[in-house]
C-alpha cells in the first residue's frame, strides 16, 4: 500500500489536490451566488440546488476546456515545432513524427509494448494518437458543455434584468460566450509559453520539468 | 487517467441530467403562477394576485397591493403561452402579456407584469420591482 501511493505520488496528489478545490469553489460559488440573489430581491438557494445550476457548470467547465485546449495543442504543436534550449522541446532536426524504430511500434515493439504498437492499421493509428486525441476530444466536451451552461445561466441573468432571452446558436455570437473563452484561453498559453521560455534559462533542480542545473542554456530537449 | 476522464465525463453527463430533467415541471408551475396572478388581476381579485407578487414587486405597488394591482388594469391571459425558465427566472409570454417570474421557497412568484418588449433593452413593465 504505501508503494503503492510512493509511486503514484503525483497523480494521486493532484487529483486530491483537484477534488479539494472543486470542493471549495462550490462553496465559494455558492455563497457567491447568494449574494447576488440577495441583492435582487431573491430568497438564498441550497447548495444542492446551486451545484446543479447552469452557473456552477459554466464556471466549471470554461476552464476545464481551456485547460484541455492547452494540453491538446502543446502535445500536438511540439510533434512539429521546437524551441532551442528548452528541455519542453524535442532538439532541432527532429520535427516529425519520429522512425517507427524509435517509435517502438510495429517489427520494432518489444515485449513489453502495448499489444496494440505491435499491431498495424487503426489499432496502431489510434494508440499513437491516442494522448492528444483524447485531449482535444475533452476540450471539445468541455466547450460544448460550457456553451449550453453557459447559455442557460446567461438567459438566468437576462430574465433578472427583464430582458430577452437568447437561443444556444445566438448565445455562441454573445460577447459573454467569447469573454468567458478568450480569457482562459490567453492565460494557458502565457503560461505554456512562458514555461517554454523561462525553462531554457531558468532551472528547477531535480525537476524532470527543467534541466540539470549545470546544463548549458542552449541544450535542448534535456530533463534533469 | 482513465478513471479521471471517466469521472469527469459522469460528472458532466450528472451536471446535465440534474440541471434538464425538471424543467418541463417547473415551467408548468411558472405559467401556472403567471396565468393565475393575470386572471386574479383582470377579476378584481386583488388580494389573490398580490398573494403571488415577489416581495420586492408588492413593495413598488401603491398601497394598499390588492387595490393598486387591480388599478394597473392587467389583461386576463390567453390560452396560449410560451414559457422558458433558466435556473431560478421564468418568463411567461401570452398573447396580450409578458409576465416575469422567480423562484421562491413556496414556489414561483411574479418579478414583473404587463410588460411590452423593446428590443435589446429591458421590457417596459407597468407592475415591478424596484
Amino acid at each position: 500500500m504505501r508503494r503503492f501511493l510512493r509511486e503514484n505520488s503525483l497523480g494521486l496528489v493532484f487529483g486530491t489536490l483537484f477534488l479539494v478545490v472543486l470542493v471549495a469553489q462550490a462553496f465559494a460559488g455558492h455563497a457567491d451566488f447568494n449574494q447576488q440573489q440577495l441583492a435582487s430581491g431573491m430568497e438564498p438557494v441550497s447548495l444542492g440546488r446551486y451545484l446543479t445550476s447552469a452557473s456552477f457548470a459554466a464556471d466549471v467547465a470554461e476552464n476545464w476546456q481551456s485547460e484541455y485546449l492547452q494540453f491538446f495543442l502543446y502535445i500536438i504543436l511540439t510533434v512539429w515545432l521546437v524551441q532551442r534550449g528548452s528541455p519542453e522541446s524535442k532538439k532541432p532536426g527532429e520535427q516529425g513524427l519520429g522512425s517507427d524504430e524509435k517509435q517502438k511500434v510495429g517489427a520494432y515493439a518489444t515485449d513489453e509494448s502495448p499489444s496494440w504498437a505491435r499491431a498495424g492499421g487503426l489499432r496502431r493509428s489510434l494508440l499513437s494518437n491516442s494522448l492528444g486525441l483524447v485531449m482535444g476530444l475533452l476540450f471539445v466536451a468541455s466547450w460544448l458543455t460550457q456553451s449550453i451552461a453557459g447559455a442557460a445561466a446567461y438567459n438566468e441573468e437576462q430574465l433578472r434584468d427583464l430582458q430577452e432571452p437568447v437561443t444556444w446558436a445566438q448565445y455562441l455570437t454573445e460577447p459573454d460566450f467569447w469573454n468567458r473563452t478568450l480569457q482562459n484561453w490567453q492565460s494557458e498559453l502565457l503560461a505554456v509559453a512562458s514555461m517554454v521560455i523561462l525553462s531554457i534559462y531558468l532551472r528547477q533542480r531535480g525537476s524532470p520539468e527543467s534541466k540539470p542545473v549545470g546544463s548549458p542554456h542552449a541544450a535542448t530537449g534535456v530533463e534533469g | 487517467m482513465q478513471r479521471l476522464v471517466r469521472r469527469a465525463t459522469l460528472l458532466i453527463t450528472m451536471l446535465l441530467l440534474a440541471g434538464c430533467s425538471s424543467v418541463e415541471q417547473r415551467s408548468g408551475a411558472a405559467e401556472e403562477t403567471a396565468r393565475r396572478f393575470l386572471q386574479a388581476a383582470a377579476n378584481g381579485d386583488g388580494q389573490a394576485a398580490c398573494g403571488v407578487l415577489a416581495p420586492s414587486t408588492e413593495a413598488e405597488i401603491d398601497a394598499p397591493c390588492a387595490e393598486g394591482i387591480v388599478d394597473e388594469a392587467l389583461t386576463a391571459p390567453s390560452d396560449q403561452a410560451e414559457t422558458q425558465v433558466y435556473g431560478q427566472r421564468a418568463l411567461v409570454r401570452f398573447a396580450d402579456d409578458t409576465v416575469f417570474l422567480a423562484v421562491f421557497p413556496d414556489g414561483w412568484r411574479v418579478v414583473a407584469a404587463g410588460c411590452e418588449p423593446r428590443g435589446e433593452r429591458p421590457y417596459d413593465c407597468t407592475v415591478q420591482g424596484g
